[in-house]
């Protein structure tokens, strides 16, 4: 049996190969919800707010009800009411429901321009349409807070009364707009500050960006004459969005399946439902499948959660030679029109990867009457990166010491305590480093150019999270493993997974069939986030594997009549050890015993030991000094990825994460108006990179595999966005001398921060 | 969007009779108009498809020198006619600057004209080239210069019932070159911060004999930089020029501050793409100047 | 309103019932069924609507469906004549050039028509041919070295 701790004798796992799942794209057959049509469907569309701040006095929808053509109409009226403190199971810490209901249907208040607050469904889509604007809201306006800084102020319009900030002592008895103060503090940063050689300070602010998937959410709901619901979505996590969709409507979960289709792009923005329970109870009431779309502008304005705007003020402290002595930092994220996002990954990851024995870090999390925020990829760490990856820099530059020596110095290393107070596990921050060191990305002069360049360098921690994830096996009647995997594959997992399993079976990768389960046909698995499908997944399949071989062991024991431990099993036959002794291959092993039921191999992961994310990168810019813009002209990212179960699917990763990263660092940002609405809800206004925008990325993979878990994998898809603000800023810095605190640097505000210094 | 009648005229005189009353929008690529119409921020009881007019989706280069462009025609077809490419290299630039790849193989000079929207990339390089217009309309076809059209964003000269033709780029002259250079956050896609299209004709011992500084996107129609030009004139091109001509120019232009620039960027952004604009034409007639 | 059209898609004419206010994106995947061409944005930004036209690229958000008689439209369903995966196709497979897929049919469409006009395109061209794409999951590079392998492998003929 190969073994999963094997280094270089692996046959299928490690293999650049292409994704099974490949053709579908390419040739646009693979489904999304909005390919779907079926008989007799109805189209639904959801009223949502004007305003930013507003109470609900009444909603009218008799007018639309008399739109020929209109099957149904919902408010919150039409689901019961969740308490404040409601929860969903999810990993270890649970879900605010109440939070996801609000997201979904707005009860009472509105929070933000663009929350829903009705839902209609229709014959066609232009009926729907048309029956939006007949449904008449009368709002009692309030007084919005739009920033950070309006939201914290003395007088500032509260905007829930149960909320209390958290741990601050002695416990508020006034509603607040700050929800949680988190502290994580060692030694005396602010005496070791006063008293440090070297100092830099620096505070930045960071604009809301979105996930920017180019698929707009679309859902799919069904209710058949049982009232049994089925929902297609495109969704992170099948088992998430059915426990969400059953707590919003009241429903029993064994009346409802979720079915996960493909997800054209998720990065985080899917893990909570948006519009799932609505379109179940339109379909209910019209006996119909119901397809409920959003538009893009939807998704910007306020239709869907995009990542948290943030003012981050850090101050570190070194000594002569360089070595840290105190990291001070204040986190203010903005989690948009409801509570639930907390600080405290963020304030750990930007200093994780720095031996520093005095930290105090301070972390709030505010609600502003702006989109409620939803993750993006490592959520807070490059915002934090922003801050702290520059302040290092700047530092280096006091101390006129090479930034990658000064990485070194202070790296944290195995057994190394985090902020939190434990000890790292196995890292390879250092190999990371060593590589930077020898690659000529790092070695290679920088080019001169017609206007000022300059070389970056930042490096980014992710802790990940491990959550369950559960899979099975069947063996067809022609020997062919079927895996059905619980986690959604939003990063080539079924490929990687398919390769696992290959691996674990002798087979070859064309022999190995995956398919993602719905809620009901695979065991329960966590929604696919925090980067730890990949690892779980294997962790859960291996087991599985070793399942299913083992009864296959006990029935090829049984036909060629020896005991089960005298037979060797390899690449797809079982062999009995003595010299000539008989053999029997999985087909026809199979085919032999079709009578005694199925062959299923069971498998789950839970909380498996964490495969942290660490990645450095290297980023030359030029700086048009005439107009502010930046042109990215090389970037290479190394990351320790554990191992790599298919390097194209990490670099993928990698490559499209940084990408991400970079647009947000120059090009993306929501522009608000004074009144809280999008003045930038379109992709002409919101610019993502385009392919004239980036270089190709480099991406340098460095394998330290984490020990005690089946091919020592980590996890690799969030790490990558977060060091990318922070090198092209430090790039900047190089080149002309300015520190960027406004992100996206775009380049009207580059332009500024030159024309200052001149 | 509202629901809509759909006319394809095949001549002149059919699509004026379709233009009739304010019911009518006319239809060229339609990258503008049907965004629009999705949005709500135009309406439209009947469709004019102008591109079975042929003379609206003709381009030819005529006899004696000069084009003739149909409305109609794409940019991209624009672009790639020989003889926009090498004797109006700056109309052929700025049609490849709008959008993408997909909107260049719909969105015509007609529209980008009529759209009238201030950061018209097509604009300043017809004007710098002096181009014409031919209108119809129910009372028979007038020509005017491409420059007076204008009046407002988003409205042009053209009367009710009037659609235009096309546009006739005159013989260059000789010893002249034009440019147009914008400036967009993204290399792709973007609408124009600001944009400046620049003209120069040299006289016999090199001074300017004549100067066509045109602005997009910061005032509410393509703007003359009028003391930029007076400037230019009778003056050897230098470095120093242009950098004068740019900073008149941040002068000349009325930017307001939007989602996509302040007032002061942008006017930033005049005296800059002015002056390189400038270095840039000078380029192209062979003068002896360093691109900057 | 109901308007009755005629139209060549793929190869084949078709008589289709669709909407007055249908767009050839809405035409495409909703009265002909043919949801390969997927939708972004429905405004032009984003070129996930891409199809040919007469075999330009073109965002399909921003045709009427009206004005598709008397064109020649193709989709990414006419790429794979007789399940073949065309160049571009078979290349984004090996190359991995498609993650989660969204973008994939606009950006092959685009490349195909970038290689029927030039087939050897620099990487400059390749990357302003399929700049009206937008891609979220593969930061474009992959992409870009699949459709510069087609170039290369038809480098000589």
């Amino acid at each position: 049996m190969p073994s999963s701790e094997a280094g270089t004798d692996l046959k299928v796992v490690g293999k650049r190969l292409p994704r099974v799942d490949a053709r579908e794209r390419v040739t646009g057959e693979a489904i999304y919800p909005a390919d779907l049509a079926l008989p007799g469907m109805a189209y639904a569309r959801i009223l949502r707010s004007p305003l930013a701040h507003a109470r609900i006095r009444r909603i009218d929808t008799s007018r639309a009800a008399g739109l020929k053509g209109v099957l149904a109409i919902v408010t919150a009226a039409d689901f019961p009411e969740l308490p404040v403190g409601a929860t969903i199971p999810m990993g270890e810490t649970g879900y605010d429901m109440w939070m996801v209901a609000q997201l979904n249907m707005a009860r009472g208040k509105v929070l933000w321009v663009g929350q829903p607050v009705a839902a209609v469904a229709a014959v066609d889509p232009h009926i729907a349409e048309a029956a939006l604007a007949l449904i008449a809201v009368d709002y009692e306006p309030l007084a919005p807070v739009l920033d950070i800084a309006a939201a914290i102020a003395p007088d500032a319009p509260v905007l829930h009364e149960h909320v209390l900030t958290k741990g601050v002592e002695p416990h508020p008895r006034a509603p607040s707009n700050v929800c949680s103060r988190t502290v994580i503090a060692r030694g005396d940063a602010a005496r070791a500050l006063e008293q440090a050689p070297a100092t830099a300070r620096l505070s930045v602010k960071v604009d809301t960006a979105h996930q920017g998937y180019l698929e707009p959410p679309v859902v799919v709901a069904q209710v058949d004459a049982n009232g049994f619901a089925t929902v297609w979505a495109s969704t992170q996590g099948q088992f998430t969005a059915e426990l969400m969709t059953a707590r919003m409507l009241g429903m029993p979960l064994s009346q409802i399946r979720v079915v996960p289709l493909e997800v054209g792009g998720a990065f985080g923005g899917k893990i909570a439902i948006h519009g799932e329970a609505v379109a179940v109870r339109l379909a209910q009431l019209c006996r119909r499948p119901v397809k409920l779309v959003l538009t893009r502008e939807e998704v910007l304005q306020g239709g869907t959660g995009p990542a948290a705007a943030a003012r981050i003020d850090i101050a570190v402290g070194a000594d002569r030679e360089g070595r840290l002595l105190a990291i001070d930092g204040t986190y203010r994220l903005d989690a948009g029109g409801l509570p639930g996002l907390s600080p405290s990954l963020v304030m750990q990851a930007s200093a994780a990867l720095y031996q520093c024995p005095n930290l105090n870090l301070q972390g709030f999390d505010v609600v502003t009457n702006k989109p409620r925020t939803e993750a993006y990829r490592g959520p807070g760490g490059i915002q934090a990166a922003f801050a702290m990856e520059q302040a290092m820099d700047a530092l280096c530059q006091r101390l006129d010491l090479d930034p990658l020596e000064f990485r070194k110095r202070n790296a944290s290393v195995t057994g190394s305590t985090m902020p939190i107070g434990t000890p790292f596990p196995t890292i390879g921050l250092t190999s990371v480093l060593d590589r930077v060191g020898r690659h000529p990305c790092w070695t290679d002069a920088l080019p001169k150019g017609r206007f000022p360049r300059g070389r970056g360098l930042a490096i980014g921690y992710w802790r990940g999270t491990s959550m369950t994830s559960a899979g099975h096996i069947t063996v067809a009647g022609d020997g062919r493993p079927m895996v059905t995997m619980g986690p959604v594959d939003i990063s080539g997992t079924r490929t990687t997974m398919a390769q696992v399993v290959a691996e674990e079976f002798g087979l070859s990768i064309g022999d190995v069939h995956v398919h993602t389960g719905d809620s009901k046909s695979v065991g329960y698995s966590d929604g696919a986030a925090g980067s730890r499908v990949a690892r779980t997944t294997t962790a859960a399949l291996v087991e599985a594997c070793r399942d299913a071989l083992s009864q296959l062991r006990l029935r090829a024991a049984e036909k060629l009549q020896c005991a089960p431990d005298q037979l060797d099993y390899a690449g797809g036959t079982f062999r009995a050890r003595q010299p000539g002794g008989p053999a029997i291959g999985l087909s026809e092993l199979m085919q032999a015993t079709l009578a005694d039921g199925a062959i299923v191999g069971r498998g789950v992961s839970t909380k498996l030991p964490l495969g942290v994310e660490i990645g450095a990168h290297v980023c030359d810019v030029e700086v048009d000094t005439d107009t502010g813009l930046v042109t990215v002209l090389r970037y290479t990212a190394f990351q320790d990825v554990g191992r790599a179960l298919n390097p194209a699917a990490v670099e993928g990763q990698v490559e499209g994460s940084v990408v991400q990263g970079l647009g947000w660092a120059l090009t993306e940002g929501y522009d608000y108006g004074p009144d809280g609405r999008l003045r930038n809800a379109s992709l002409l206004d919101y610019r993502m990179p385009t392919a004239l925008d980036v270089p190709k990325i480099e991406c340098v993979i460095i394998e330290t595999p984490v020990p005690n878990v089946p091919y020592g994998v980590r996890g690799v898809g969030e790490v990558p966005i977060v060091p990318p603000a922070a090198a092209v800023a430090n790039a900047i810095a190089r080149a002309t001398g300015v520190r960027m605190t406004h992100m996206p640097m775009t380049p009207e505000r580059v332009l500024r921060a030159l024309q200052e210094i001149r | 969007m509202q629901d809509f009648s759909y006319e394809r005229p095949d001549s002149v005189e059919a699509a004026v009779a379709a233009m009739r009353d304010g019911e009518a929008r006319a239809l060229a690529g339609g990258t503008d108009l049907i965004a629009q119409l999705r949005e709500g921020r135009r309406r439209a009881g009947r469709i004019v498809d102008l591109k079975w007019v042929p003379a609206l989706t003709s381009i030819a280069a005529l006899p004696d020198s000069g084009v003739l462009i149909g409305a109609a025609v794409s940019l991209s077809a624009v672009a790639q006619h020989a003889a926009v490419a090498a004797d109006y290299p700056a109309v052929a630039q700025s049609a490849r600057l709008i959008g993408s790849v997909q909107i260049q193989n719909r969105a015509s000079l007609g529209g980008n004209i009529c759209n009238a929207a201030p950061s018209a990339d097509a604009v300043p390089a017809l004007i710098c080239h002096g181009a014409r217009a031919r209108v119809a309309g129910a009372d028979g076809q007038r020509e005017m210069a491409v420059e007076a059209l204008f009046e407002g964003p988003g409205r042009t000269a053209l009367e009710f019932g009037e659609i235009l033709i096309s546009i006739l780029l005159p013989p260059p002259e000789p010893r002249s070159a034009a440019t147009y250079l914008r400036f967009t956050p993204r290399r792709e896609m973007d609408i124009a911060v600001a944009g400046v299209g620049t003209w120069l004709r040299l006289a016999v011992g090199g001074a300017v004999a004549a100067a066509r500084v045109v602005l997009a996107s910061v005032g509410p129609v393509p703007l003359r930089a009028l003391s930029a030009e007076t400037a230019l004139i009778g003056e050897k091109p230098s470095p120093a020029l242009f950098q004068e001509a740019g900073r008149l120019a941040a002068g000349d232009a009325r930017p307001i501050s939007d989602t996509r620039g302040s007032a002061d960027y942008r006017r930033s952004l005049v005296a800059v793409l002015t002056r390189r604009a400038l270095a840039d034409c000078c380029a192209r007639l062979d003068g002896r100047m360093e691109a900057l | 309103m109901k308007t009755l059209l005629m139209c060549t898609v793929n190869g084949e004419e078709r008589t289709v019932l669709a909407d007055t206010r249908d767009t050839l994106l809405e035409l495409l995947r909703d009265r002909l069924g043919l949801t390969g061409t997927k939708e972004g944005c429905s405004n032009g930004n984003c070129g996930t609507c891409t199809v040919l036209v007469d075999g330009e690229p073109v965002c399909a958000c921003l045709v009427l469906a009206q004005e598709a008689p008397g064109r020649d439209v193709m989709t990414i369903e006419a790429l794979s004549a007789g399940g073949t995966l065309h160049p571009v196709q078979q290349a984004l497979v090996e190359f991995g050039g498609t993650q989660c897929g969204f973008c994939t049919p606009g950006i092959a469409l685009s490349a195909k028509a970038l290689l029927d006009r030039n087939p050897h395109p620099s990487e400059p061209e390749i990357r302003h041919a399929i700049a009206g794409n937008l891609c979220r999951c593969t930061g474009y590079g992959k992409i870009v070295d699949a459709i510069a392998a087609v170039a290369a492998r038809t480098q000589g003929r």
